[in-house]
């Protein structure tokens, strides 16, 4: 509980830290280079597809078995590729999931 | 803003579900103010990782914040510090894209911050009483439901809409197979060196030809990531 606690408190500050990097270093005729700028825009899609593959294939660092997650996300990822829309994908991805679980899969 | 409820109610079960304290479900909201690094602490915990390697997931995952915060430097150039400080504090994924939008309709400096304030405030209140409400509800919802499942949705529903273009493609697509190809790593390490992976190798993919839609990656916050700031 201690370790979850310091771990946010630290996170926060970091976090804390880096909004305001920008707020209060640039601003003026200073801007961030192209290959930075472009690096951080690729930090939130790798991350959350890090975390995607990590809590919807593995369970536990073992392989989790196909079932009504797998099926469910990939109707969720069709659905926001299509609809380009984040109501849509949470609504059709849980709908499909419970629909699954109650199917018994 | 409906997002921000659903991802605020997520967080707060999911801190139930792994038995941590109810109180550090809004305590992370209020201080961290973003989701899915706060998803990721939690993880991370989860799998017995020590702190140094949660929090540096999460400061991985959160540096995208450094790309809204400049984008905001002209916004809010001529504002005082203070409020600088704590439009610093309010700054979400949602909030950057809508004061990097709209900002340019309130030339006025003071109508400015507090047009500014109107938008960045309400959804981290929404965030947080979301998150409090999640963390009451969490118990009672039986286990059956399994619902670690809103991890992986949130992120689907957040992400893949906001793809748009090849480079993000690429990062996406090296990220989710680095982590699966080390995933014997212990405490989550995985997750950490698959997301630096793949924004390393992605840097160097070309930026034409975006794919359902034809933003330019990276010159303005990306609208609409992110349910709750995350």
């Amino acid at each position: 509980m201690m370790t979850a606690f310091i771990v946010f408190t630290v996170a926060a500050a970091g976090t804390y830290l880096i909004r305001l990097s920008g707020i209060a270093l640039l601003g003026g005729d200073r801007e961030l280079s192209p290959r930075v700028r472009k690096a951080l825009s690729l930090v939130a899609p790798a991350a959350m597809a890090a975390i995607i593959a990590n809590s919807l294939f593995l369970d536990g660092g073992q392989w989790r078995a196909f079932g009504a997650w797998h099926l469910a996300a990939a109707v969720a990822v069709g659905v926001a590729l299509w609809k380009r829309s984040m109501g849509w994908t949470l609504s059709a991805g849980a709908a499909v999931f419970a629909a699954l679980l109650l199917a018994g899969l | 803003m409906p997002g921000a409820v659903v991802f605020g109610l997520a967080f707060g079960a999911l801190i139930s579900e792994v038995g941590l304290p109810l109180w550090l479900a809004p305590y992370a909201s209020s201080t961290v103010t973003a989701g899915a690094s706060q998803i990721a602490i939690v993880e991370a915990l989860r799998q017995g990782a020590p702190a140094l390697i949660a929090i540096a997931t999460a400061l991985v995952i959160n540096a995208r914040l450094a790309l809204y915060s400049a984008a905001m430097a002209p916004i809010f150039a001529a504002f005082p510090r203070r409020w600088k400080a704590v439009l610093a504090y309010l700054m979400t994924d949602q909030s950057a894209a809508v004061s990097a939008f709209e900002a340019h309709r309130w030339p006025d400096p003071v109508r400015r911050r507090w047009f500014i304030l109107g938008v960045s405030g309400p959804f981290v209140a929404i965030w947080i009483a979301g998150t409090a409400a999640g963390a009451i509800l969490g118990p009672v919802i039986p286990d059956a439901w399994q619902i670690g499942f809103i991890v992986p949705l949130m992120f689907i529903a957040v992400m893949v809409p906001a793809i748009r273009s090849w480079p993000a493609v690429a990062a996406a697509g090296i990220a989710a197979t680095v982590v699966l190809i080390l995933k014997d790593l212990p405490y989550g390490l995985n997750v950490l060196i698959g997301a630096l992976v793949g924004i390393a190798i992605a840097s160097f993919v070309p930026d034409r030809a975006a794919p359902g839609g034809s933003a330019e990656p990276g010159r303005s916050p990306e609208p609409g990531p992110e349910g709750g700031q995350s």
